[in-house]
């Protein structure tokens, strides 16, 4: 039996031994400071990078929650400003009673263990300002996807979304203290298993802001704020649902060949709030860790 | 899940320093005799920056002076002084990039070489002709990415921190080194 649990390991041991097996015996590094927000560069004309992230959610108001989300990520950059991904999406769940109760005591989704393979998306990068010779280094970001597997609670579902992200990234003390905030604006339309035609349309408004500093050759540390939103029939009316507020530590490692950046994000404020807690729950995790490892090629 | 995460992070960064390796492209010795093939004696000339110093080179160069000792020989053909030599780092995208600038006697620049890159990209910045832009080069010189000095794409941190410091180090030059030998 193929369990959530065995596909995490599964998953991430595959990646880091395609990595590492590719990999020649050489002094190695570059670079992503943070494990939520964007930096404005853009990979060189003709080098590549493979990446595999890994994120780790779990706890929610009552039960037993935990669940993964994978991406391989494969980037090149077809010119000097211009980068282009393909994604690759996995995910795990192991839902035990952690479901929010709808008006008539009912969980709004059932408990669920499974994992594999959900979707794929490709994007495309931009960078119409350089961090290094203009006031400011800005980005514009754009990227389709399709997943099979709801975020939340597993369940089958056809899911259709376009992010757009503006990336905004200023260097301070010689390049060595970093700050970058994004504008994420993502349109998803979604129908689950079994909904007939009932397809729903959200928006999903995210702002992240991060600085991340080198306190030593290869080393950075820093923080990380996501602010995360949503708008279901943002066409028809636009209220917000719900929002989370997450905050927290990160540390990079950068070296010429490979790099790695583990985020841990603690959900500090949000509303609606769960019951006796300041939190939003429902569609929220109490913390998610993210780890990202890179390889340059 | 979190166990993991953190025994893959920490077998990767193991691993990732296990390869790690120092390239070293060019030693002091090879330096001193590719900038000075005539020279016979380099008596040691190390600068230790005074406080007021650093921060006279820092307002004249507008390039913060992060280390106030500096490596240089002062480069001589028997008794005739024929110029310097000052070993510098600056910071590269994750690690120090050790380069070595060459002075003549008037303080204007003869030869720019890295001795140590160990970047993703931009190795470029070793080549010989992205290099010999600097030469000539003399204090009041703008130094200024896409102005007087070509950028690397994919390189243009360490460009602009090269750049930078060969603008310090002529600073350093008008502040210190003019007046001595």
């Amino acid at each position: 039996m193929f369990t959530s649990r065995n596909f995490s390991k599964l998953f991430v041991g595959t990646i880091f031994s395609s990595v590492l097996s590719i990999s020649p015996l050489v002094s190695n590094a570059d670079e992503n400071n943070w494990g939520y927000v964007y930096g404005a560069d853009t990979l060189p004309k003709g080098s590549s990078e493979l990446y595999l992230w890994a994120t780790d959610r779990r706890h929610k108001e009552h039960g037993k929650y935990n669940a993964q989300d994978y991406q391989l990520e494969l980037e090149h950059g077809f010119t000097d400003k211009l980068q282009g991904s393909i994604y690759l999406l996995g995910s795990s769940h192991s839902i035990q009673g952690s479901a929010p109760l709808d008006t008539n005591g009912n969980p709004e989704y059932p408990d669920n263990s499974r994992s594999g393979i959900t979707g794929a998306k490709a994007a495309l990068k931009w960078n119409l300002l350089s961090t290094y010779k203009d006031p400011i280094g800005l980005s514009l970001y754009i990227e389709p996807g399709y997943n099979n597997r709801s975020k939340i609670s597993g369940e089958k579902q056809d899911e259709y979304s376009l992010e757009t992200k503006l990336i905004l990234q200023k260097n301070f003390l010689d390049d060595t203290l970093l700050w970058a905030t994004n504008l994420t604006l993502e349109a998803e339309r979604r129908k689950f298993e079994g909904a007939g035609n009932g397809w729903e349309d959200e928006l999903e408004i995210e702002v992240t802001s991060g600085l991340s500093y080198r306190f030593a050759p290869n080393w950075s540390a820093g923080t990380e704020l996501r602010y995360h939103s949503e708008y279901p029939n943002w066409r028809k009316e636009f209220n917000r649902e719900h929002y989370a507020i997450f905050l927290g530590p990160n540390i990079h490692w950068g070296a010429e060949k490979y790099w790695a950046t583990l985020t841990y994000m603690a959900n500090i404020v949000g509303a609606p709030q769960a019951e006796d807690d300041i939190r939003h729950l429902a569609e929220h995790e109490r913390r998610e860790i993210r780890l990202k490892v890179g390889y340059n090629f | 899940m979190f166990n993991l995460i953190r025994h893959c992070f920490f077998l990767s960064l193991l691993l990732a320093c296990m390869m790690a390796h120092a390239t070293v492209y060019k030693t002091i010795d090879q330096v001193k005799s590719s900038a000075f093939p005539d020279a016979t004696k380099f008596i040691p000339s190390d600068i230790s920056l005074s406080d007021a110093q650093a921060k006279a080179i820092e307002k004249q160069s507008g390039v913060r002076v992060r280390n106030k000792q500096q490596k240089v020989w002062l480069a001589m053909s028997q008794d005739k002084k024929i110029g310097w030599l000052i070993i510098d780092e600056v910071i590269g995208k994750h690690e120090f990039i050790t380069y070595s600038t060459a002075l003549n006697a008037d303080g204007s620049v003869k030869l720019l070489e890295v001795m140590d890159y160990r970047e993703t990209h931009g190795g470029q910045i070793r080549d010989p002709d992205w290099l010999k832009q600097f030469i000539g080069k003399v204090f009041g010189a703008k130094l200024k990415l896409d102005e007087d000095i070509t950028n690397i794409s994919g390189a243009t941190l360490s460009c602009k921190h090269i750049a930078d410091g060969v603008k310090r180090l002529l600073s350093t030059y008008d502040i210190v080194l003019k007046n001595q030998g």
